[in-house]
């Protein structure tokens, strides 16, 4: 399938989900971007400076990638630079996509005060993960205001498309071989799928 | 002495060089014909695809300042209008072989249902050619381009005997396949034009998956690999890149003699002087051209006294269903790249007792992205609940267990289906803009539920969960890719515009060979017809210049 059509399906299948549209088309974005970046966040080393966020709000989103995909055997998302990879897809990305973006971090920490009295980064991590799972409606509690919803799943399909197009995340997490050059295709080998 | 030389004049000029206008330039030359071929763009560079590129590597060169070729025309440069909320996605490549560089390569011929299907069901024209009549073409075309494929011949899809053999099912296509043939839907192996054996001097495929990119090794049909170098070699073709087609010119009595284009690079107007025009630029742009091109004895456009060019438009409507197989969920992941796209495909069987519903015509479906994704998490990845260990343990289980299907059904062609020229403005050149108008009827909402309802039975039998899923949500129009019939073939010169043979009605000496000559679209992915009716076509030109007739 062309890289065309594949953006077709995806834009079309996302709009099938319960999810906001925006954060769906940031996350189809973000998908591109990981094909397409026209800036690599790995590439500009130890002396990255975020461009879109503020110093504040690139800390916060280190902080939310690494709940989202943590170290567990394989590296976890910040460890790879995801965090600055939201920074790079910002930079292209829509300026209204970008706004709400911005906005869902506000968002997060006004809630953030209002249940523990901390900023998101101050919470404990213990309170960062109850605000999350209210977020992803896991934990079974009250559903949060959509907009703080819309905003998990933003950056939850970013923090999976950034992540899952490094060599760690599709080589060492996912198991992808990366052979590139076969002389024959086996397909299933599974005795049982035969 | 004032010496005045007459313009050259072409035996034949080709407009275009994908699947169409190659096939014509191929052929031609082969037959000794002269021919100079116009296309909108330049040659792309093989040797800069970026087949074999992962993605952080692509993030570094991009961060270097490198690029893979743009194949995709932007609509910037040249627009298209559409009715407010009725999009129609238009895709196109200007350039070198056209979207053959980066088409989908599934192969199938049309069978007489297809072919036969208007004269059944009395809707719209019928084609003037039957399975007999292209059958011998589609085996020339098999054998030259390369196309793979099982022994596994229906009515609705025949004719498998030059098929090279098609790579292995993935484990996810496996168990779709099996699970759908024991609820009686027929699932065969995919007919694809990627070369699973050596095939005219160029190497097998070597399963990379990467054919959106283009292929570095020319192991897929693409017009600019096998076609163009063929007929250059002939030393009778010769290429003029970056001339933009803009109107066909005619003589006092309202012939074609040449064509007028603009180049790309500079903006400049030329004309070209020919004795027959070939026109394959695509089904939206050749329409475009033809209704642009107005004269005292073509009012309407060329060739359109019958009223029918525009007209009747018609696509595919299509949807995209995900999931994952629990049986595949947790086993090791597997290199799934193959030829690229699907291994398997579901033919149309809603003509068979048992399966018949009242609409017309029909579907079939294709299952690409099934399998373990090279290219990062498998999209519906995002919509695993929750956050954290758990989250990215169940993205990797669930990585070799994804599936997708696509199925397609037909658009009848209607008259109020149509791309008109004027009123929106012209582009750089001056040259009137496109206008698609486009919408779906009832008959394609009764067959998407159909197609939904098999979706959903082999999904089920299958063991799968669907996730996300919205039934029967279609894509944009135009998303196929697929447009065909606003330039079509029929008997019938007040219902059509061109003849059995491609040629127009009335312009003997034009010939029109792209999809805009099917009377209707099928379920079917166009190209393989699309190079054995251009092949047909152009054979009968060479019969009727040496009889004279041209």
């Amino acid at each position: 399938m062309s890289p065309v059509n594949r953006r077709q399906a995806l834009r079309t299948m996302a709009a099938g989900t319960a999810s906001a549209l925006w954060a769906t088309h940031l996350t189809a974005f973000a998908q591109q971007v990981a094909d397409h970046a026209h800036v690599t966040a790995a590439s500009e080393g130890a002396a990255f400076v975020p461009k879109v966020l503020t110093p504040q709000q690139f800390r916060t989103v280190g902080v939310l990638v690494d709940l989202i995909l943590p170290a567990t055997e394989t590296p976890g998302a910040k460890a790879v630079n995801v965090d600055r990879y939201i920074d790079v897809v910002l930079r292209t990305a829509p300026n209204v996509d970008r706004r709400r973006f911005l906005g869902g971090l506000t968002w997060l920490d006004t809630r953030s005060r209002a249940l523990f009295g901390k900023s998101f980064v101050g919470a404990t991590p213990a309170q960062q993960t109850d605000l999350l799972t209210r977020l992803s409606g896991t934990g079974g509690a009250r559903p949060e205001a959509p907009a703080g919803v819309a905003f998990f799943e933003a950056i939850k399909g970013m923090t999976i498309a950034g992540y899952y197009t490094t060599e760690v995340g599709l080589r060492q997490e996912l198991g992808d071989d990366g052979r590139l050059m076969l002389a024959r295709f086996e397909g299933c080998t599974h005795p049982e799928h035969q | 002495m004032q010496i005045i030389s007459a313009p050259k004049v072409y035996p034949v000029i080709v407009i275009g060089s994908g699947a169409s206008g190659g096939m014509a330039a191929w052929n031609l030359t082969q037959q000794g014909i002269d021919v100079l071929l116009l296309d909108a763009g330049e040659k792309f560079d093989r040797a800069k695809y970026w087949t074999h590129v992962t993605p952080w590597e692509a993030r570094e060169r991009r961060a270097r300042g490198e690029g893979p070729p743009a194949f995709y025309l932007d609509t910037k440069e040249q627009p298209y209008f559409t009715p407010p909320n009725r999009p129609f996605d238009l895709t196109r490549v200007w350039g070198h072989g056209g979207k053959t560089n980066v088409w989908g390569r599934v192969s199938l011929r049309l069978s007489d249902l297809d072919f036969r299907g208007p004269e059944r069901d009395g809707w719209e024209i019928p084609w003037p050619i039957a399975y007999r009549d292209i059958a011998p073409y589609y085996d020339k075309v098999e054998q030259l381009i390369g196309v793979c494929g099982g022994d596994d011949d229906s009515d609705s899809l025949p004719g498998s005997k030059f098929l090279q053999p098609p790579p292995a099912p993935r484990c996810g296509e496996q168990l779709l396949k099996k699970a759908a043939t024991s609820i009686g839907i027929p699932i065969v192996a995919g007919r694809r034009a990627n070369m699973t054996r050596p095939t005219r001097g160029f190497p097998p495929c070597h399963y990379c998956g990467a054919c959106g990119s283009g292929c570095d090794t020319a192991s897929f049909f693409c017009s600019a690999d096998h076609l163009l170098p063929f007929a250059l070699s002939t030393g009778r073709l010769e290429i003029r890149s970056n001339a933009v087609a803009a109107r066909i010119l005619v003589d006092e009595s309202g012939l074609a003699n040449g064509v007028q284009y603009f180049d790309r690079r500079t903006g400049a107007e030329r004309q070209v002087r020919g004795k027959v025009i070939v026109l394959g630029a695509s089904t939206v742009d050749s329409t475009r051209i033809l209704l642009n091109s107005k004269s005292r004895q073509h009012p309407n456009g060329i060739g359109n006294s019958s009223d029918v060019i525009g007209r009747y438009l018609c696509e595919q409507i299509r949807f995209h269903v995900r999931g994952f197989l629990p049986a595949l969920v947790g086993t090791a992941t597997r290199n799934d790249r193959g030829i690229g796209g699907e291994h398997i495909y579901m033919p149309r069987f809603n003509h068979r007792p048992g399966h018949t519903r009242p609409y017309l015509r029909g579907f079939g479906a294709q299952f690409w992205n099934t399998g373990a994704s090279a290219g990062g998490a498998h999209a519906g990845s995002e919509q695993i609940p929750g956050f954290g260990a758990g989250l990215k343990r169940e993205i990797k289980r669930r990585h070799p267990a994804w599936f997708e299907i696509h199925p397609y059904g037909e658009v009848l062609p209607y008259a109020h289906n149509r791309v008109t020229v004027g009123g929106n403005g012209a582009d750089r050149y001056g040259v009137p803009f496109a206008k698609i108008d486009y919408r779906v009827g009832e008959n394609e909402l009764a067959m998407a539920q159909h197609m939904a309802d098999t979706v959903e039975e082999i999904v089920k039998a299958a063991g799968g969960e669907l996730v996300g899923y919205q039934r029967a949500a279609l894509d944009h129009n135009g998303s196929a890719i697929h447009e065909h019939g606003t330039c079509r073939m029929g008997a019938d010169p007040k219902r059509s515009a061109l003849n059995a043979f491609n040629q127009m009605h009335d312009v003997k000496n034009l010939f029109v060979v792209d999809g805009s000559a099917f009377p209707t679209a099928t379920e079917k992915n166009p190209t393989l017809t699309i190079l054995a009716l251009s092949w047909r076509a152009t054979d009968y030109l060479v019969e009727s210049i040496k009889r004279g007739d041209l």
